[in-house]
């Protein structure tokens, strides 16, 4: 398991007195230190040739309730690329105050944004500390747990109720008048000028939110000298619902048709990740029946290839070859058939629970995926007659937003690309969740990180996908159709069931997730005590960690290589804004 | 397992001379569209021809009623919720609340179950029937949830897929509807779905083989189903 061993940590607290040690029987042990120690302690554990704790991986804040004192406690955990581990680092945000972290990874500034967001802990040094999600002037921070779920309901919007009709509506089913607070143009306005206060030009260039080019809701602001771009922000929140805030009130089988929502286009990776989390939190996750591990594996490889061929279809759509956009939803149509038939649902897909899967494959389920399979090799060979050596695919790809492995490690990127800048950073091979320590599989890795890099890597991800599916399903074939897909507890503590009633987690906390097509999903746990919602469930998106890189990337390069970037980066607002 | 490098003069070759001279990059792609220029045409011609959902579709909710495939211990719950026992064509729903209690929405239900008013002496004293069970399909995400709840296989999914309403009303539906919705559901596909006790079968296919749409939208070639595990007929 890549999780840093007690030992280890031990040592550590011979160097530094003020180092306290959470142990935890699963193996999760995390350290906690005061505020005062906390940037020194950090830096160690990033320099240290021991330990070379480099890569970020997320910074979060866990509120442990109103009575609580010190109420919030922030929650920092890094990868280390050499030894292959992880580290949870805790400390306490006495006066609702930390340091910031932006000035050793880059990557905590979206992360302490977000954190002031949702929190209100203010970060003493960030340069810019605006809101992530919510406008300027929204005066909540919806995270804590003081906040109501449902929300100050407080404007009237009555263009969303028909009055006559809806008043025919008896009993609870009928519609609040009220609403919560919306953003007026005011406050977008204010929210703007706030995300660029040392703007240049006369004129910032808007790009979305509502644009095709964006891939969902995404807003960008441009400040240009000419065709080139000198500085770029980007606004997100637009399709922000708080999971998070929605899973603390759910029990975790129920949680997992909301990730469906997150990353619409894998949401049976999303799935994935929330379920070896939590069945990593209760211990289970080994023994969970290999039926479904190979099912679970498969499945999440075929869902890889489908995101990876939306990704190629309108990539291509959006650097002009339309041809590219029609073939590969082709192909996508035939995985979202198999879906379908194996799942009950196309789209928002909802077949993995803690546990399992919550259904057997139907007849014929193995034959259809094999004729897919056995057939997208020769179709990938004509994406890649019309692309990978097009002089026009090229220019426009080559050299264009390169991300060095510096980058990776400091803004915390994950999933392809990661990979393209060479860093083989990929959980599948890293923690072996379900079937992937027992299947042959390639990681690719590129050279220079550019687009054409990244395009490369994803191409070859398919093909890799292919070969594990390929091989789960010879492994599924030999085994009986009595086999159990759903694991079932000796242990009567514990509780677990297909429909999710009164499915309880353990007292701990976990991180664990799943290398999603879109980067990691990671999904943090932390319970006081056991119970059935969790306490936090923080979802640390790959994607929004991938696109904080954006304006970096865009400075001192031309508008129209927005696009490209963007693209290649692949975000999807679902997740980024959760 | 191992690490694959991929990028130009890895596994991918620059341009030539001879290639950027003639052209043969766009030639070669030409190819590829020229090839599927003589293609049969697979897109399916919606609302004219309809590709049929899966069995396993979740599509609007429907409340099954009494006929005679119940699950062995339909009775036992029956008495347990203190319902007054079903009879042909009544619900199957016993009121226990499974359904609301598994949804991550919960507010969709609303679910009642009234005291029957008859004497004393009358055998059906002190039991309860079904009053209301009103959904509001316009908060609930098709998760499945409440379906694999239900102890009486009662509340399922059909294949009906069109929802669309001009107004917030029109996507409540009450007991009468959704039972109307089960039964012709259940009559035209039941066999596919369910077997003689209301279970999901081991034989319940992927999709139905014989859907002329969806094979096009497969190429016009379709995979042939057979069996997915070593002892499975
Ligand atoms: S499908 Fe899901 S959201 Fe809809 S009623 Fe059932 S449990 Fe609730
Ligand atoms: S779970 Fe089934 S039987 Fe129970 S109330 Fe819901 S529909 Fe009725």
């Amino acid at each position: 398991m890549s999780w840093i061993t007690l030992d280890k940590i031990k040592k550590l607290q011979e160097q530094f007195d003020f180092v306290q040690i959470n142990e935890s029987d699963k193996g999760f042990h995390s350290v906690e230190v005061p505020k005062e120690n906390f940037k020194q302690f950090v830096q160690f554990l990033k320099e240290d040739p021991d330990y070379r704790f480099k890569m970020f991986i997320d910074w979060t804040i866990v509120d442990h309730g109103q009575k609580a004192d010190p109420r919030f406690q922030g929650v920092l955990i890094l990868f280390s690329p050499e030894y292959k581990e992880r580290i949870i680092v805790k400390t306490w945000a006495t006066e609702e105050t930390l340091p910031t972290l932006t000035d050793i990874w880059a990557g905590a500034k979206w992360a302490e944004r977000e954190a002031w967001d949702m929190f209100g802990i203010k970060f003493e040094g960030h340069q810019n500390l605006v809101r992530m999600f919510m406008w300027e002037t929204y005066p909540y921070h919806p995270l804590r747990k003081d906040f109501p779920l449902k929300g100050y309901e407080e404007v009237e919007l009555p263009s969303l109720n028909e009055k006559e009709r809806m008043d025919q509506l008896e009993g609870l089913q009928n519609y609040s008048r009220m609403h919560t607070a919306l953003p007026t143009l005011e406050d977008l306005e204010i929210t703007q000028k706030k995300r660029m206060p040392n703007k240049k030009s006369q004129v910032v260039l808007n790009w979305g939110p509502l644009h095709p080019g964006t891939h969902g809701t995404i807003w960008f602001l441009f400040d240009m000298e000419g065709e080139y771009v000198q500085e770029c922000d980007i606004i997100i929140g637009q399709l922000h619902r708080g999971v998070e805030k929605l899973a603390e009130n759910l029990n975790v089988q129920q949680i997992i048709p909301y990730t469906d929502r997150m990353d619409y286009i894998a949401s049976m990776n999303e799935n994935h990740s929330v379920c070896v989390a939590a069945e990593k939190l209760l211990g289970i996750h080994e023994k969970i029946p290999e039926k479904a591990k190979y099912i679970r594996t498969m499945l999440a490889e075929l869902s890889r290839i489908n995101s990876h061929l939306l990704w190629l279809g309108t990539y291509a759509l959006d650097l002009g070859a339309l041809t590219m956009f029609l073939y590969t939803f082709r192909e996508r149509e035939k995985i979202m058939d198999i879906f379908e038939g194996i799942t009950g649902a196309r789209f928002t897909i909802n077949y993995f629970r803690v546990g399992g899967v919550y259904a057997d494959l139907p007849y014929g389920a193995l034959d259809a995926i094999e004729h897919f399979i056995k057939d997208f090799p020769t179709r990938l060979n004509d994406y890649e007659t019309l692309l990978t050596r097009n002089r026009i695919w090229l220019r426009r790809n080559i050299d264009v937003g390169i991300i060095t492995e510096e980058d990776v490690y400091s803004y915390g990127l994950t999933g392809a690309v990661a990979r393209a800048s060479g860093v083989p950073y990929d959980l599948r091979i890293i923690d072996k969740y379900d079937a992937y320590g027992e299947v042959e599989f390639d990681v690719p890795v590129g050279e220079k990180g550019d687009s054409y890099d990244r395009y490369l890597v994803r191409i070859e991800e398919m093909k890799q996908s292919a070969r594990i599916v390929q091989q789960c399903i010879e492994k599924l074939r030999k085994m009986s159709k009595n086999d159990p897909f759903f694991f079932e507890p000796e242990d009567k503590k514990m509780k677990i069931t297909i429909d999710g009633r009164g499915t309880k987690l353990f007292k701990g906390e976990v991180y664990a997730g799943a290398d999603n097509p879109r980067g990691e999903l990671g999904v943090y746990i932390f319970m006081p005590k056991d119970g059935i919602k969790p306490h936090r469930f923080r979802l640390r998106s790959g994607a929004f960690y991938n696109l904080q890189i954006f304006p970096k990337l865009m400075v001192g390069r031309p508008i129209a290589d927005a696009i490209t970037i963007l693209s290649t980066i692949d975000p999807v607002v679902g997740e980024t804004d959760r | 397992m191992g690490i694959k490098k991929v990028g130009l003069n890895r596994n991918v070759q620059p341009q030539t001379l001879t290639e950027k001279i003639f052209f043969l990059d766009f030639m070669k792609g030409l190819k590829t569209t020229i090839k599927h220029l003589f293609r049969k045409v697979i897109t399916v011609d919606f609302p004219f021809e309809l590709v049929e959902p899966a069995p396993r579709f979740r599509g609007v909710h429907g409340l099954r009623n009494v006929d005679g495939t119940e699950k062995e211990d339909f009775d036992a719950w029956v008495k347990k919720l203190k319902i007054k026992p079903p009879e042909m064509g009544e619900t199957r729903c016993i009121a226990c609340k499974f359904c609301q209690a598994a949804c991550p929405v919960p507010e969709i239900f609303i679910i009642k179950a009234e005291k029957l008013d008859v004497p004393e002496d009358h055998p059906h004293h002190g039991l309860k029937v079904l009053s209301q069970f009103d959904m509001d399909l316009s908060k609930c995400m098709f998760c499945g949830l409440c379906t694999l709840a239900c102890p009486t296989v009662c509340i399922i999914h059909t294949d009906v897929y069109d929802l669309s309403s001009y107004t917030r009303r029109g996507w409540v539906l009450n007991k009468e509807t959704l039972s109307k919705i089960a039964d012709d559901f259940i009559a035209r596909r039941g066999k596919e779905k369910y077997d003689e006790k209301s279970h999901w079968p081991d034989w319940q296919k992927i999709w139905d083989e014989a859907d002329t749409a969806r094979a096009k939208a497969w190429d016009n070639n379709p995979p042939k189903l057979g069996p997915n595990y070593a002892d499975q007929q």
